[in-house]
Order: structure tokens, then sequence, then C-alpha cells
């Protein structure tokens, strides 16, 4: 036998074998992307969830000895301009070029809108004198104008005005606490009751006027419901009357009640004591009152309605006009999607129909968003929608009822929308129900309808809820589309309430995704309603993720339960 | 066969078919029809429900398309109405004018003499006339506003006489209407001068004549017979203006301004008159006509031969014969010359049929004493007789010609096109047309008193196939041009739809964003797939696809409110960040290189991932701290750079060739002598090996640098530079920003489909490869990333149809400005954005929102198309991986 060198494996491996450079720009690359993500997520956490804070007052001495007092919101560095930086101090202008020319920034939200016509300030480093916290200066919240930062100079509690010591805080707070009561009962019967009896004469007009047009103006019909309306609106009208002066004996006993502030400057404000909502001593907060603010904000923003071209109060209509919508639109879908997935997954034979099918699928999910919104203002609103006006509601046209954008169209809208989601869950459930159950009930001799119902279903439940909640995640935040077919600004009726017939799917509706484009975009000061924005946002997220992490869940557990049933 | 299951059987249930000894049991063969029917009732509704798929989406197709359809079909007419009207005696002397009021009742013919003759235009019934008193001679020159039917007559003496001849209309209810009407149609009823039409809704409507002459203006002494008038009203109640412009028989221009002002106590006008003597035009020939602009600052004086005189009055004190042009060709003669509405577009008829527009612009060459000069934007179709008449339309730039054989075209000056050829109707040369006030009637009368009346409906005039995708010259541009313009605040204003800016926006925002999401998405989803740990992925992969269901909304606001003041006040850092990240990334590849292989073995996985986090966030950090210095080393303030007046173009110029050089640099030393490195370097130890690596690394790029900078300056100071292209002026909601945002939205639904796609690659063909000694790295290049090729291109495909779609981020941080320039730090508006913001205010049907719909139709085919392709991509990859 021949001696046998032993192979020498060559130990050493060229290193571009490995492309280790490649390797870190592609690990770098998903780092950037899970970076960017948390960056996005935690700014927007941060700010949402910080907003509500009571933050303390500062006073701020300005080198000039101007005086002003705000909440400090944040600090930017930022790039004075020449003409800015020619009118510092020369030792400033030596610091600001040893930056390499940026200086920092503070903004103060001052209020007093109604007092200074800005509600916000920046204040350059170089600008300030001296800063301090003064105890007796107080955050007022108002119904209008905004903010107040000063503090009470004197009260009337109804019984004069009071000063100095004379005024205590807690008959303040209790003084306070009644005229909100006050101002509340006031709203309620206004937009409430007199609302009511309002749309109640409207309804009675209208009940004439189709009279009117079905009859004809001369009939015998129209005549004596003519009467009848006479003396139903007569008897309305007193009603209206008697709520009307219920309301101005409260506003006149409303008035009695007053306060009167002043900003830092000393500079007077005489204001209802109802019309504020809230007040609270910034810099002599404990934390524990300082929670008990911060929850009592986030409980006005979760049930309130919003006030100042929506930059304060809350945003319980938006919620509701979300969710509303987004229901219906899952009503508006399961069906669709769910039989669309029946078909491709039990009922077709592969093949080029299939694919067309497929292909449709996919063009529904990839057709921008903003296309069906075109397509529901022109189908659903301006085509079915005006006929069904023609049809049902002649005597309230030319104003439109369902002729315009409205909640039914936005969700069957965005049910158009988001039925591929549905479709590519349910094939997924569908297709995770082994198929030896199936020929289990084919066998027994159960038909292939009611192996779907009474077999196939059940399984896939799991998976077509997922699929539902995934749509409901992405209809809730879809806008686009919905600034055409019924999304608005401020709407002033809940698309569901107590009056016949309940549901009102003509009416537009508000929207969390497009209250954040409207304050952030449309609103006279973007910087007042920042806060606000940052809010919603958290808000809409939370929801949309929570709607996510469930519908993942359930995936998940979806195949863990049917991982053991393969045979 | 189906069939029932719950059947109940008897109790001896042994008994098999053929088995003996045992009575056999039948057993019910038939299925409840119940059964079977709802079994093919749901057959048949899911198979339908399944293909109603396929029907939405040409559904949706279908209805946008006959939304959009209408834009392209010009106009149509009714049958004419013809009949023969009342011949009127010749001491009348010529028809002066025709008008009709705006629901097509009334028609009013002006005769020389002040003779007004009125008749009913659907019937051409005769309803009265009323003779103007106009002293003895009949009128030598005449003029009629457009608006409103303010009326001036010039005569042999230099008189004027000014007055309104027009229509007045009110609304009345039906029990106001006098006794005694003679029916005239079914709508129609005269009580001998007014007509009243029935409306539904129980009212009337009334319309009558109004005929009113104000008292004589004397003539100036000395004054000479009056060629040709022009007149214009305009002002306030309170201030009206009057101006007009007169041309006597020996050439003499005299424009005439009054302003009026109202006492408001009295209620009193007091008029001021100027009078200005425009310079006489040397050898005048015969005048054709004169014209007057609508703020009396220009006044048009043309010849018979097609000689066109402008002045320029915009200072009184000193008019000027600003440009004196020909119209025509040689050998044509002018037959009709008027405005269109707004008055500064001439239309010229000529006698061989031709038709041209003219208006003046603004050019450097001009050689005109006011920098400007007319030109004739539109040459139209010739009409093939010669044109006699012109009559305007009231609200678009849509004009009616009349030529010498009777036939009528109703043009558009703007879009060039023929609306309407309408003939047969009068079938001699055409005395007198009338394009009734809403676009919506055509009156025309022949010399031998023809008369023919159409309903026309014209509702899209200003657009075609060439307005829409084409550049178009619009009235003062200086030059064709896509233009997207579809509202503004005066009446006069033409909508400029021009879809090409939009769709230009659309592909610029996707194109920047997919510069930014493709690579990142790509990348990361190789190295999800193929080099973490599964534990590590199924954590990541949820993350990313949470991002995908972000709302835009949410990010446009973040775009727009606070990445756009950051990005603007650090874009040195961002341009830094460009470079030092990716730098940072391979300079610490080749320092991990260095590390003895055990370690590096030991700290693949997660720790290199941290390492690679680390890497990513240290190199941000240093762009953040470094850029200032950077900013003032390169470009001083990169801002005031940008706007072009500092520096020259090197810099960034040297920045974008950087990359490629390095590549450049690299392809060329592995081409050179490549392979004798390699090999050198496969003979040594793994971390001296590395360190060898490493400095050829550095070298090159040392010299790519060096190559870049001196590349950089020849280009620069050959006059190359990228500001005004590629980069200029900077907006603060701009493109990178959108680019940015949008990135964000794309780079997650990218990842997680090239994700999928590569870990649907069958997972004996990794062994194989690993079985073969290729490193995991070498799999995933030469074995992976091909076998998943189509669905990692139907990603991008994907990704594409979602950048092209998104609609808040790019109406939130695109500062949504319809221009059409590559410049990244500039602004644009996209298709979609387009829609989102001008669809709520559009009037249904109007031009604006036929064409938005079109813009939603383009949207829908470009993603249809990229859809169709990624899915018939996808599910060719699907077939393969399967049979792999």
């Amino acid at each position: 036998m021949a001696s046998v060198t032993p192979l020498r494996r060559e130990r050493r491996a060229d290193l571009r074998a490995y492309g280790e450079p490649w390797r870190f720009a592609m690990g770098g690359a998903l780092a950037v992307g899970v970076l960017l993500i948390a960056g996005f997520l935690l700014l927007v956490a941060w700010n949402g969830v910080s907003t509500f804070w009571p933050g303390p007052i500062a006073q701020v001495t300005l080198a000039d000895g101007t005086l002003l007092a705000g909440e400090p919101t944040r600090s930017e560095s930022y790039r004075p301009s020449q003409e800015l930086l020619a009118g510092t101090p020369p030792e400033w202008r030596e610091r600001i070029a040893a930056q390499d020319g940026f200086a920092s920034r503070q903004l103060y939200r001052t209020g007093n809108y109604d007092l200074y016509n800005e509600d916000f300030r920046w204040v350059s480093e170089y600008e300030v004198g001296s800063v301090s916290y003064p105890a007796e200066l107080q955050f007022f919240e108002r119904v209008e104008w905004g903010p107040f930062v000063g503090r009470i100079l004197r009260a009337d509690l109804g019984g004069g005005p009071l000063e100095g010591a004379a005024l205590e805080e807690g008959a303040l707070r209790e003084a306070h606490a009644r005229a909100r009561e006050r101002w509340r009962e006031i709203r309620r019967l206004e937009r409430g009751e007199i609302g009511d009896v309002n749309r109640e004469m409207e309804a009675e007009r209208l009940a004439l006027r189709r009279a009117a047009l079905r009859f004809g103006p001369e009939s015998e019909e129209h005549r004596a419901l003519a009467l009848r309306v006479e003396a139903d609106l007569a008897a309305l009208q007193a009603q209206y009357d008697a709520l009307a002066a219920r309301a101005a004996a409260l506003r006149a006993e409303d008035q009695r009640f007053r306060v009167t502030l002043a900003d830092v400057n000393g500079r007077e404000k005489e204001q209802l004591l109802s019309d504020l909502t809230r007040f609270y001593p910034a810099n002599r907060l404990s934390a524990w009152d300082g929670l008990g603010v911060y929850l009592s904000r986030w409980g006005e923003f979760l049930t309130d309605e919003p006030r100042e071209a929506n930059t304060e109060g809350g945003v319980l209509p938006a919620i509701f006009g979300t969710a509303a919508m987004t229901l219906l639109m899952v009503v508006a879908v399961a069906p669709f999607g769910v039989v669309t997935a029946l078909y491709l997954r039990e009922y077709a034979r592969q093949g080029r129909l299939v694919s067309i099918v497929r292909i449709s699928v996919n063009n529904l999910a990839g057709v921008p968003s903003i296309v069906y919104g075109v397509f529901g203002l022109g189908f659903f609103a301006y085509t079915v929608g005006a006929r069904i006006d023609e049809l049902f509601y002649p005597e309230r046209l030319p104003s439109p009822t369902f002729g315009t954008g409205g909640l039914l169209w936005a969700s069957l809208t965005l049910a158009l929308l988001t039925v591929p989601v549905v479709i590519v869950a349910t094939e997924e459930a569908l297709a995770a129900v082994p198929r030896s159950v199936r020929e289990g009930s084919l066998a027994c001799g159960a038909s292939k309808w009611q192996t779907i119902r009474r077999i196939v279903l059940p399984q896939a439940l799991p998976g077509i809820m997922t699929g539902l909640i995934l749509a409901m995640a992405r209809g809730a935040g879809e806008v686009a589309p919905l600034m055409l077919v019924g999304v608005v600004k401020l709407a002033p009726e809940l698309p569901v309430d107590g009056v016949f017939p309940f549901l009102h799917f003509e009416r537009s509706f508000m929207h969390l995704g497009f209250h954040i484009y409207d304050v952030g975009f449309q609103s006279r000061n973007s910087e007042a309603g920042k806060p606000m924005v940052y809010v919603t946002t958290l808000l809409l997220i939370t929801l949309i993720a929570l709607m996510n992490a469930t519908a993942i869940f359930v995936r998940a557990r979806l195949k863990r339960r049917f991982a053991g049933s393969q045979f | 066969m189906v069939e029932r299951a719950d059947a109940a059987l008897p109790p001896d249930r042994g008994g098999r078919p053929g088995a003996p000894a045992a009575t056999p049991y039948v057993r019910p063969k038939a299925t409840p029809r119940r059964v079977i029917w709802i079994d093919r009732l749901a057959d048949w509704t899911i198979s339908l429900g399944g293909l109603a798929v396929i029907v939405a989406v040409f559904a949706i197709m279908a209805f946008l398309v006959q939304v959009v359809v209408p834009l392209f079909v010009g106009a149509s007419a009714s049958a004419p109405t013809r009949y023969a009207l009342p011949p009127i005696p010749a001491q009348h002397g010529r028809l002066l004018d025709l008008a009709t009021d705006e629901y097509g009742t009334l028609g009013l013919e002006v005769y020389a003499s002040g003779f007004v003759e009125i008749f009913h235009v659907p019937t051409g019934q005769r309803l009265s006339a009323s003779a103007l008193d106009l002293g003895a001679a009949p009128a030598t020159a005449f003029s009629r506003t457009l608006a409103d039917g303010h009326v001036v007559f010039g005569f042999p003496d230099g008189s004027l006489r000014f007055g309104r001849i027009t229509t007045g209309i009110e609304v009345l209810p039906a029990d106001a209407a006098p006794a005694g009407l003679a029916r005239l149609s079914d709508r129609d009823a005269t009580d001998g001068s007014a007509v009243y039409s029935a409306l539904t809704g129980a009212q009337l409507r009334r319309v009558a004549p109004i005929v009113e002459l104000a008292p004589p203006e004397p003539a100036a002494p000395g004054a000479r017979a009056i060629a040709a008038l022009d007149l214009r009203v305009g002002g306030s109640v309170e201030r009206p203006t009057r101006a007009y412009v007169t041309v006597d028989e020996a050439g003499a221009v005299v424009l005439h301004r009054s302003d009026s002002r109202m006492n408001l106590l009295t209620r009193q006008l007091t008029t001021s008159v100027s009078r200005v003597e425009l310079p006489a035009v040397p050898g005048l020939g015969q005048v054709a006509g004169v014209l007057l602009t609508q703020l009396a600052d220009e006044v048009y004086l043309a010849e018979h031969d097609g000689t066109l005189h402008r002045y320029d009055v915009r200072d009184a004190a000193h008019p000027a014969l600003a440009e004196t042009t020909d119209l025509l060709p040689g050998g044509t003669e002018l037959t009709s010359l008027g405005f269109l509405i707004g008055e500064q577009s001439l239309v010229a008829g000529a006698s061989d049929g031709s038709v041209g527009v003219w208006f003046r612009v603004a050019r450097a060459d001009a050689g005109t004493t006011d920098g400007r000069a007319m030109v004739r934007a539109h040459a139209l179709e010739p009409q093939g007789a010669a044109v006699l008449r012109i009559a305007p339309s009231q609200r678009s730039k849509s004009f009616l010609t009349g030529d010498a054989t009777g036939s009528l075209w109703l043009r558009h000056a703007t879009s060039e096109q023929v609306l309407l050829r309408l003939s047969g109707g009068v079938s001699g040369a055409v005395a007198a047309v009338s394009l009734s006030p809403r676009d919506d009637g055509v009156l025309a009368i022949d010399e031998t008193r023809r008369a023919a009346h159409w309903r026309v409906d014209s509702p899209h005039p200003e657009t075609t196939l060439g307005t829409i995708f084409g550049k178009v010259w619009y009235e003062g541009y200086p030059e064709p041009t896509y233009t997207w313009q579809s509202s503004s605040g005066t009446d006069l204003f033409e909508p400029k739809l021009s879809l090409v800016p939009l769709i230009f926006g659309t592909l610029k925002a996707t194109f920047y964003s997919l510069l930014f999401a493709i690579p990142i998405a790509l990348m990361a989803a190789i190295y999800t797939s193929e080099f973490v740990h599964p534990r590590v992925r199924t954590a990541l992969k949820p993350t990313m696809e949470m991002m995908a269901s972000l709302p835009s909304v949410v990010l446009g606001f973040i775009a727009a409110l606070v990445l756009a003041p950051i990005v603007e006040s650090r874009i040195a850092s961002l341009l830094l960040a460009f470079l030092a990240v990716p730098l940072a990334l391979f300079g610490s590849a080749y320092l991990w290189q260095l590390l003895p292989q055990p370690l590096a073995l030991r700290l693949e996985g997660v720790p290199k991932l941290a390492v690679m986090f680390a890497v990513v966030g240290v190199g941000a950090a240093f762009s953040l701290a470094f850029g200032p210095a950077f900013e003032r080393a390169l470009f001083g303030d990169f801002r005031q750079w940008l706007t072009g007046s500092s520096g020259s173009g090197a810099p960034l110029l040297f920045l974008l060739l950087a990359p490629l050089c390095f590549l450049a640099l690299a392809v060329a030393v592995g081409r050179g002598f490549g392979a004798v490195l390699r090999d050198r370097i496969r003979r040594l130890e793994r971390t001296r090996a590395g360190a060898l690596d490493g400095a050829l690394w550095l070298a090159l790029l040392a010299g790519a640098l060096l190559l870049s900078g001196a590349l950089a300056s020849a280009l620069a100071a050959l006059g190359v530079d990228p500001r005004g292209g590629l980069v200029g002026t900077y907006v603060q909601r701009n493109t990178l920003v959108v680019g940015f945002a949008m990135g964000f939205a794309v780079i997650p639904i990218i990842y997680t489909i090239a994700e999928d796609a590569m870990s649907a690659v069958p997972n004996h063909l990794r062994a194989a490869s690993l079985g073969c000694g290729a490193t995991t790295w070498q799999t995933a290049v030469h074995v992976v990333l091909p076998t998943a090729m189509s669905g990692v291109f139907a990603a991008i495909m994907i990704g594409m149809g979602r950048a092209v779609g998104e609609t808040m981020i790019v109406v939130m941080a695109a500062g949504n400005t319809p221009i059409m320039d590559w410049n990244v730090f500039n602004g644009l508006r996209a298709l979609s954005a387009n829609i989102a913001v001008e669809l709520p205010e559009a009037v249904k049907d109007g031009s604006l929102y036929r064409m938005l719909f079109l813009a939603a139709l383009v949207l829908f085919v470009m993603t249809f198309l990229v859809n169709t392709l990624a899915e018939l991509v996808r599910q060719r990859f699907r077939k393969r991986a399967a049979e792999l």
C-alpha cells in the first residue's frame, strides 16, 4: 500500500467569502429601519403622554426689562439671522459664533390670546435677564380664547367683590364647581332640549312639504295637514319659549359670578367664573395635585367635545365617529371578503380565472386609497345617493340627504378598500383547516355547503376575526378617502343618538385621523394645536396598535391550535 | 353524490349488500330537496361573490372612465330651428349687431338708423320694434360691450350717442302674469314686448327688452365722421368708469376716459372726462376696426390689409405707438376682428377663412417700446370661406365664427379645437351671429334674412387630450407651458388644467422615496432572512409590519411639523449622515475582520447586530455634531450656496461623485491586480489578512476622494453646476422631507414582501449550498437572492404602487406647488394630493371635477399596471418555488 498523504485542508478562507462589509451594510440598514421606528414611536409616545402634565409657570424678565410669564414647552437650537445677531450684546455674539452660529431658545406658552394676539412666544437665550417661578401665578383654562396665565385679582361670588385675604380658595373652588354645573345645565338646555324642539319643528315642516309634493299644494290632504302642523308648531313654539326663558334665567344667574384676572404685567381681564374650565396654581402644585390635573385633562380629552377650532377640549365625537364608521365598515366588508375567500379556497378550480381573481384582489389592495374616495364620492354619494334622495327625501331637496358624503358612504368606500385584507386573512384561515376534517364530513354524507357551514367556517372563525380586526385597523387609519366622502372638521350631531331612527347613516362625522390633519394644518396656530395633535396621534396609534396586536395574538393562537390537528 | 347523513339506520346494520341470509337494507338514496337546493344556491352565490371582485375592479375603472369621457367630447347641438325673419326697410341701413338673452328667448337686432327689431328666438316670431331717435343721419360706427349691453353710436358729424340695448330678466310668481298673453310656444307667451316663460315651482320668468338712449354727446368743433369705435364700461356703482376710443375718417385716433364719482349724500354723479389724442399712423389705410382693453391701457387699430397698430396708453400723458405688426399673410384681407372675453386675446378672421388668435407677451427681443410683442399664439383650423362675423363667449375662451357660405364654427381659442361645425342652418353669407351668454345657444342671420337657432351644449370646451397632456399657450404666457392652476380670484380667469406637472410631482416623490426606501428595505430584508437567529426574526418582523399599518396622516404630520424644521436647520448634518453612516458601517466591518476567528464566531448573532446598531447610532451622532463644521468647510452657508449666489458647484459634485469614483476605482483595482492581491490575502492568517484588506479599503477610499475632488473641480471649471437642476433654492416643505416620510411608509411594505419571498426559498437549497462549502454570505448572494428575485421585484413594484398613491404625506409635507423642477429642496404637488385638496370644492360635473376624476383614473391605471405586473411575477415565483 502506498503511503497516502493526508489531505491538508486549507484553513484559511478568502475574506471575500464572508462579505463582511456588505453584511455590515445590510445589518446597518436593518438598524436604521428599526431605529427610525423606535424613534418615531418614542417621539409620539413621549409628546403624547407628557402633554397633559401641568408644568410650572416661569416668569421671565428679559434683558430689556419686559416681563412675561408662561409655561415653558420646548427648547431648540436655531441659527439666528445676521440681522438678529446685530442686535445682541457682543459677548453673546462671540458665544454664538463659537457654537457654529447656533443659539438656543425656549418656547413659552404665554396664553392670554385676547390680550397679546399670540399665545406662544420664543425667547432666545441672549434675551433672558432672569427667570423666576412666583407662587401666585396660576394657569387658567378657559372656554374661549385659550388659556390665561396670571393671577386672581378679585372675584365676585354673587355677594360683591372679594379681594386679598377675603377671597378664600376653598370658597372660590366651590363656587367654580357650581358655576361649571350651571354652565353644563345651560348647554344641556340649549343643545339638548331646545335642539329637540327645533328638530321636531323642522320635521313638521318637512312633513308638510312632503304632502305638498305628493298630493299637490291645493289638495284636501295637504290642507288638513297644514292645519294640524300649524297647531303643532304653535305648541312647540310655546315649549321653545319656556325652555328659552329657563336658559335665559340661568344665564342671568351665571352673570353674577365673575372673577377678575391679571397678567404678569397687571393687565386686567374680567371673566365669567363659568367660562373657566380649570385653574391651578402651577408653581405650588404637589405631584399628587399635578396628577389630578393630568387625569382630569385626560378625562376631558376623552369625554368632551372640541372647542376653539378643535385645538382644545376633547375628541369624543371623533372617537365616536371613527368607531361608528369602522364598525359599519366591518358589517359591510365581512360577507364580501368571506365569500370571495370561500370561492378562492373551496369552490374555484385553479386556473386562469382564479389567477384573474387574485390579480383583481391585489389590485384592490394596491389601488391608492384616494381613488376609492373619488369613486365613493362620484358613485355612492352623487349617483346612488342622489337617486335615494329623489325617491325618498324629495321634500328636503335641493339640500342633499344621502346625495353627499356621509357615514354610510364612507363605510362602504372603506369596505371596498379593506376587502383584500379580509380575503387574504380568511384564505389563510381556510387553508389552515385540515383537509381530513373536510373529507371526514363529506364522507359522512354532508353536502359541500353543510361541510363549509358546520365544519370549516367554525374552525376558520378566529382567522376570519383576525382579518376583520386587521381591516378595522386599516380602516381606522385611512384619512384621504374620508376627506372626500363625509368627514368634517366639526360635526354638530353624532351619527348615533336618541332620535328616531337612532342610526343616522346620512350624517357627516368626525374622525381621529382627519382631526390630526385638521388641527395640525388648518387651525390658526399650528403651535397651539400641536399638543392636541400629539395626544390624538397617540390615541389613534394606540387604537390601531391594539387592534393589530389582537390580530397577531389571535393568529398565533390559531396556528398553535391547528398545529396539532394535522393528520 | 351527496347523501343524507342523518338518515335513520335500521337496527341490523350488519346488512352488507351481497351478504347472504340478511334482508338487504335499502338506504334511502334521496337527499332532501332542501339540502340540494341550498347547496346549489351556495354554489352560485359564492361563485358569483368571488367573481364580484373582478367586477368591482372593473366597475371602478368603468365608472371613472364614464365620468372622464365628456371632457373629450367637443360639443353637441340640436337640429336647427329655421325661419325667415320679416324684411327690414332699406332706410334703416345695415345690421350692426345681434344680441340674445341668457335663456335664448329674445333676439335684438340693431340697425344703423337706431331701429331695434325684437323677435322670439325659438320661433322667429316678431314681437315688437323700437326705433331709437338718432337724428337724421344713420350711424357710421357702433360698439356694444359684451356684458350688460352698453352701446355707443358714432355719426358722420363726429358726434356720439350712448345707450343700452339688452334684456332685463326677472322671476315672478305665477299669478303675476298679465292677462291676455299670446302663446308663442309650449313654454313662452308674450304680451307684445316682454316674454313670459313658465318655470317649475309655480314661477314665471319675464324677459323684456331694454332699449335706452342717453342725450347726444356734442361733437368737438372740426370733428370728422367716425369710422370705428370701441367702448368699455367698468368700475363700481359708486365710481362708474367709461372708456372709448374713436377713429375718424382721416385716421385720427382719440381715447376718451370718463371717471364718475357719486356723491354719497346727494347720489349725484360728477363726471370727469379726459381726452388723449394718440399719435397718428402715417399712411394709414382703410380702418377695419379699433379695439380697447378693459383697463383702457392699450388700443389696437387694424387696417383692412391686416396691419395692426398697437398703442401703449398706460401713461395717458405720453401715449405711444408701441408696435405695428401684420396679422395676415399677403394677399388676404381682414374680414373680422374681435376680442375674446377678458379683452386680451384678439381674434382675426380673414378672407381666406383663416382664423388666428393673437395676444401680447413680454419678450426680451420684442424690439418694441414697451418690451412686449404681439404673437399669433393659436392658428386655428381655417374655415374654407371668408370669416365674416365673430361672436365671443361670455364665460370661456370659446367663440363663434360665421363665414360667407353660411357655416358657423364654434371654436375654443386655448385648446385650438373646433367644438361644433354648424352648417345648413343659413345658406347665404352670415350677416350677424350671436352666442348666447351661457354658451348654450347659437343664433345666426344671413344676408337674405333667413335665420337659424341651435341649442348647444358645450360643457368642457377647454379640454382635449392635447391640453391635458401637452403644452398649452395660455393667454399672456410667453410660451406654451404645462400648467396646473385650477382656480383664481377673478371671474375672467381661465383654468389651466394640465396633468403633466401633477404626474411629474407624483413621479418625483415616488423616485426620491424609493431611492431612500429600496436600499434600506431590501438590505434589511436580506439580513433578517439570512443572517439573524429565527428568534430575533420573530421579534423584528412584526415590528416592521406594525410600521406598515401606521396611519399615513401621522407620518405626514410628523414629517411636516417636526421633521421639516429640523431638516431645515440641520441640513448639513443630514448630508453628512448620508456619507458618514455607510462609511462607519464599512469601516467597522473592516475592523471586525481584524478580530480573531474564534472570537468573531462567538460574537456572531445578537452581539454583532448590537454592534451594528451602535455604529449606526455613532454615525448619526457624529453627523449631528460635525454637520456645521462640514457645512462651513464645503459650502460656507449651505442655503445661501444653494441659491447660487456664492461658491462654485464643486462641493456638491464632489459629494455626488465620491461614491461613483469609489465604485470605479474598486472595479478597476479588482480587474487589474485584484487577483494577485486576493491570492496574497488568502495566503495570510486571518487577522493579518483583515489588516491588509482594511488597508486596501482605506487606500481605495483615499484614492476615490482625491479622484472625485479632482473631477469635481475640473467639472466645475468647465461650468457644470448642479444648482438650478438637481438642487436649488431651499423650501421648508420639500421633496427631501417627502422622500423621507414616504420612504418610511414604503420601507415596511417592501421589507415584508421581500423577506417573505426570501424565506419562501426552500431550505434544501440552502442546505445544499452550505454543504458544498459555501459560506452563508455566498449562499445568500448566489443561491437565495437569485431564486427569490422575482419576489423581490414584486416587492419593489408593490412598494412603488403604494408610493404613487400615497396621499396624506404629500398633502401635508410637500408644499403642494405644481411646478416641474427636479430640485430636491423644492416642493411638489402629486396627483393624489391634488385630488384630496381640490375635489371637495369642485362643482359636480364641471371641468375641474372631471379633471380630478381623470387624475384618479391616471393613478388607477398607473397602479393597476404596476400591481398586475407584480402579481404576475409573484405568481410565477410561487409556482417556481413550489417546483424547487
